[in-house]
């Protein structure tokens, strides 16, 4: 049996709870799906529409809010009793707080962040990227483990519904609420950036070689014809020619698009480290030296105020 | 003496001294309660006593950098010291122990003691009028009340002293001798609970001086060492430095993150920590007691320290304190995403090891073989990865060849822990230091070259800890060495900016000053240069965190190097240079920068173009 821990919060169900059932109904085997909280009643009976063989409801007024040590006393207890064979878990904040200190308690393996399971010669192997994701790894455990799963590795809608809702079995979990360590606050979300250039799919970036304020707007024009969002090194925020929020670099933004269009920017290394994840960087300097060049994937030499010009005529013609 | 007068004086010296001492023993208690962590190798003891003949008896560190201040005041303090023999004949005397104020020798004493008296009055008269008119900011806010005082005090030893000449008995003389005895006891009183406490305390604290800038030795986490958390941490020497502090400011004046208007004030530091102890706030936690922020303010430049004339060692107090918090996860945001990339790449940047590769095949570099290669060049995480500093290791390995050195780089680096060491995260530290030195062992290492002289100060003194052999130089060095017997004149003015890692910290000054002058440049200095640089701003892991308070300590640093007039700043590390590119972008200024050895380099070409084109 594999057992599966959902994830919710005020009877919500974490989306990724439904990659990891699909995940476990696809590693073959009966599913038994663990829902924990004070209140769960909605929740899992939302999750009792998925074709698994069992819901079991883990309660206690000691779940809500989340923490560490009632999770991991109270699921401890659940697989002392029900003995599943592997755990799956979505790979969540909550699941990366909690999972190591289960897996201690329950004294199994942890396998984190995997983007499958599969069979091979009669034993489960669990698919993890290595270096960076550039090759796959298959993990096999000395018997049943926990494996947690990234977050869109499995597709949700993969998932198999059952004809009838799943029996669903409530288990009161023993926890003394006086032993929780952690005392959680309320929850709040942090202002972010007022522009968030982390999720643009392509920038246009300005740096000195832009050399004047008024100069600026060639590279908005620009920005705007390509649809792109526009960055900055950091003499351009300093001199205060754009917000600080559109600084890119290690002290800045760290930003990863599809295309970086580097404008007038020599390419110091605190400012490479903010876009070396981009996927393709084109670089327009004066200057043939500039470290940029290094790292972009095309380069021109020469004045970005011909060459910036031509491209949005390009563009809008 | 009068019976009575000398019943009056016992009960006197008796409550003064009762007073003295009982002031002493509060401070005492508390260094002796500290932590001890004053350690004196048994070879460095000839070392130490040259010191302390150097500093104590003949101030050169308070002469050096304020002379007139320095020679007013070796002139009070050889003063003092002729003047302890008197005053204990005298005291004597009036205690009616013994009296040999009227023998022979006493007056010839007494007479010998003039010229020395003279130098007080002139030297005391002179450090009044500085620090009650002329109020230097180094100095503080305010007049110091007791200090203005204590001044008083010493010149009427020193009237009433010459005094004595011309009343040698009778009521005058009488009166003379009791202002004298009372002056003398009520600066006893005052002693402990001011700056004038060095007095008694400097001469140790400047002998127990750890023999290199920033000396702080690894923690021991067998034994549950994790840096320095609360007051009660704080170890016996800093205990000591505390009460020593004589507030001269020289740490103050010097200390770029003040000087850029941040909060950090090396002064205001060891001033709170004296406060906290007499306080007794033992639980106190040192981000408490000293606020968090200015910790964070150091770029471990070590100004505060090399100028101290009295032996504080601010660092290792900052970096302990630094210790204890990183080791309760409170380092800045900016340094966790160093520490990350730290553990998962090795090195400062996060960059991926196929960008080294990269550079060290364009380059033409070996991998070092012992058999074969004399030095290892070591690159450093800028030599792998940021550009304008691989410009300056070409030419670096161009200068190599050309002078027939053998080397090469190893397969694999990571960082040495330079920032991790200075920022606090020991145990990070270590573990990047252990691989390292393991890769050293395996690849046969005995001579270390590298252009980073954050490198140099990690390899070659924090690495000694670990059992660390080889030998360590840094590229400045190596080539002034290897191009002895070469010069190219004319290459016009510059203005070289001295690292603070090889300036100040390893002392390399003149190299790269003869180099220069070799290969035809001119130097113009700015004010603060050789041993006392004025910081880039990226030492302590600060090249990480762009958001400072006040100005930008690089912008300043190149504005100075901007006043020289020089058309061309020479740099020597890394860092410095990033520092200072980016605070010229920023100022929109048009300098030329060169990498001092990729200056030599161009310069040796274009002498002899063939003898040295690259292969």
């Amino acid at each position: 049996m594999i057992l599966v821990i959902a994830e919710q919060q005020g009877g919500t169900l974490n989306k990724a709870t439904w990659e990891t059932i699909a995940a476990a109904q696809q590693a073959g085997g009966p599913v038994t799906v663990a829902v924990l909280g004070a209140e769960t009643a909605a929740a899992a009976a939302e999750v009792a529409a998925a074709e698994v063989a069992e819901v079991l409801r883990v309660e206690s007024p000691a779940l809500a809010p989340y923490t560490l040590d009632g999770f991991v006393t109270a699921l401890a207890a659940v697989i002392a009793t029900e003995q599943p064979g592997d755990v799956f878990l979505p790979h969540t904040y909550q699941t990366r707080d909690f999972a190591p200190a289960l897996a201690v308690k329950a004294g199994r393996a942890l396998v984190t962040d995997c983007v499958a399971a599969r069979q091979a010669d009669g034993r489960r192997l669990f698919v993890r990227p290595v270096f960076q994701g550039r090759l796959l790894a298959d993990v096999a455990c000395d018997g049943p483990a926990l494996a947690t799963f990234q977050i869109g590795a499995v597709r949700a809608d993969t998932l198999v519904r059952g004809a009838a809702p799943a029996p669903v079995r409530t288990i009161a979990a023993a926890i003394d609420a006086g032993a929780i360590r952690q005392k959680p606050e309320a929850p709040f979300r942090e202002a972010k950036h007022a522009v968030d250039l982390s999720q643009a799919e392509r920038i246009v970036a300005v740096g000195r070689g832009i050399k004047e304020q008024e100069k600026v707007a060639l590279a908005q024009q620009l920005a705007a014809a390509m649809g792109a969002e526009l960055g900055a090194s950091r003499p351009i925020c300093d001199a205060g020619w754009l917000p600080m929020d559109r600084q890119i670099g290690s002290s800045g933004q760290t930003v990863a698009p599809k295309m970086y269009l580097a404008l007038g920017i020599s390419g110091a290394i605190q400012h490479l480290v903010g876009m070396k994840g981009a996927r393709t960087i084109v670089a327009i300097n004066k200057d043939p030296e500039a470290p940029i060049f290094e790292v972009a994937d095309y380069g021109v030499v020469g004045d970005l105020f011909e060459i910036v010009p031509a491209i949005i005529k390009e563009l809008q013609g | 003496m009068h019976p009575t007068e000398t019943w009056i004086f016992r009960i006197l010296v008796l409550g003064f001294a009762g007073a003295f001492a009982a002031q002493v023993w509060t401070r005492a208690r508390l260094i002796l309660r500290a932590p001890n962590n004053i350690v004196v190798a048994d070879d460095e003891t000839g070392r130490r006593l040259l010191r302390f003949i150097s500093e104590v008896v003949f101030q050169s560190r308070t002469i050096a950098e304020r002379p007139a201040v320095g020679f007013a005041h070796l002139g009070v303090y050889w003063g003092f010291s002729a003047f302890a023999l008197y005053t204990g004949v005298e005291f004597l005397a009036g205690l009616g122990v013994a009296d040999v104020t009227g023998s022979r020798w006493f007056h010839l004493y007494e007479l010998a003691l003039v010229p020395f008296a003279v130098a007080v009055i002139a030297g005391i008269a002179g450090l009044l009028v500085r620090r009650a008119i002329v109020r230097p900011a180094a100095l503080g806010d305010h007049v110091s009340g007791e200090s203005v005082l204590i001044g008083f005090f010493i010149l009427t030893l020193m009237v009433t002293f010459l005094l004595g000449f011309r009343w040698e008995t009778g009521l005058a003389a009488r009166v003379n001798w009791w202002v004298h005895a009372l002056v003398i006891l009520g600066f006893l009183v005052l002693i402990p609970d001011s700056k004038h406490f060095h007095l008694v305390l400097s001469p140790l604290t400047v002998y127990l001086r750890s023999p290199g800038l920033a000396t702080v030795p690894n923690l021991d986490f067998e034994r549950e060492q994790v840096g320095l958390e609360t007051l009660a941490d704080v170890e016996r020497k800093q205990v000591l430095d505390a009460f020593t502090c004589v507030e001269c400011g020289r740490c103050q004046v010097n200390c770029p993150a003040h000087g850029t208007g941040k909060a950090l004030n090396p002064k205001r530091l060891i001033l709170e920590n004296e406060e906290a102890l007499l306080a007794g706030r033992f639980d106190a936690k040192l981000a408490d007691v000293f606020d968090a922020k200015v910790l964070w303010q150091c770029t471990t430049c070590g100004a505060c320290e090399a100028q101290c004339p009295v032996g504080v060692e601010h660092l290792p107090l900052i970096i302990g304190a630094r210790r204890g918090l990183a080791s309760n996860g409170e380092a800045p945001d900016a340094l966790a995403a160093v520490y990350n990339h730290l553990e998962r790449r090795g090195n400062i940047w996060g960059l991926g090891a196929d960008l080294r590769q990269k550079f060290i095949q364009s380059a033409g570099v070996e991998i070092f073989d012992a058999v074969r290669h004399e030095y290892l060049v070591w690159l450093g995480c800028a030599g792998a990865f940021e550009a304008d500093f691989q410009k300056s290791l070409r030419a670096l390995f161009d200068i190599l060849r050309a002078t027939g050195v053998t080397f090469g780089v190893l397969a694999k680096e990571r960082c040495t822990g330079d920032i991790a060491k200075r920022t606090g995260n020991e145990y990070q530290f270590q573990e990047l230091a252990r691989a390292n030195l393991d890769d050293f062992a395996a690849a046969g290492v005995t001579k270390i070259l590298t252009s980073c002289p954050h490198c140099l100060r990690t390899l070659d003194v924090d690495y000694r800890a670990f059992g660390f052999q080889a030998q360590v130089v840094h590229s400045a060095v190596l080539v002034a060495d290897l191009t002895r017997t070469m010069a190219v004149p004319g290459a016009g003015p510059v203005t070289f900016h001295d690292p603070c890692y090889l300036g100040r910290y390893a002392g390399v000054t003149a190299e790269p000053r003869e180099l220069l002058a070799r290969f035809g440049a001119t130097v113009r200095e700015p004010d603060r240069h050789g041993a006392n640089p004025f910081c880039c701003g990226a030492g302590g892991g600060l090249l990480f965190e762009e958001h400072e308070e006040g100005r930008r300590i690089s912008q300043e640093r190149f504005e100075q190097l901007q006043r020289t007039g020089a058309p061309t700043i020479v740099t020597s590390c890394p860092f410095c240079s990033i520092m200072l590119k980016g605070a010229q972008a920023s100022a929109n200024t048009q300098v030329e920068f060169v990498d001092l050895v990729s200056f030599v380099d161009a310069r040796m070409k274009c002498a002899a173009p063939a003898a040295t084109a690259r292969p």
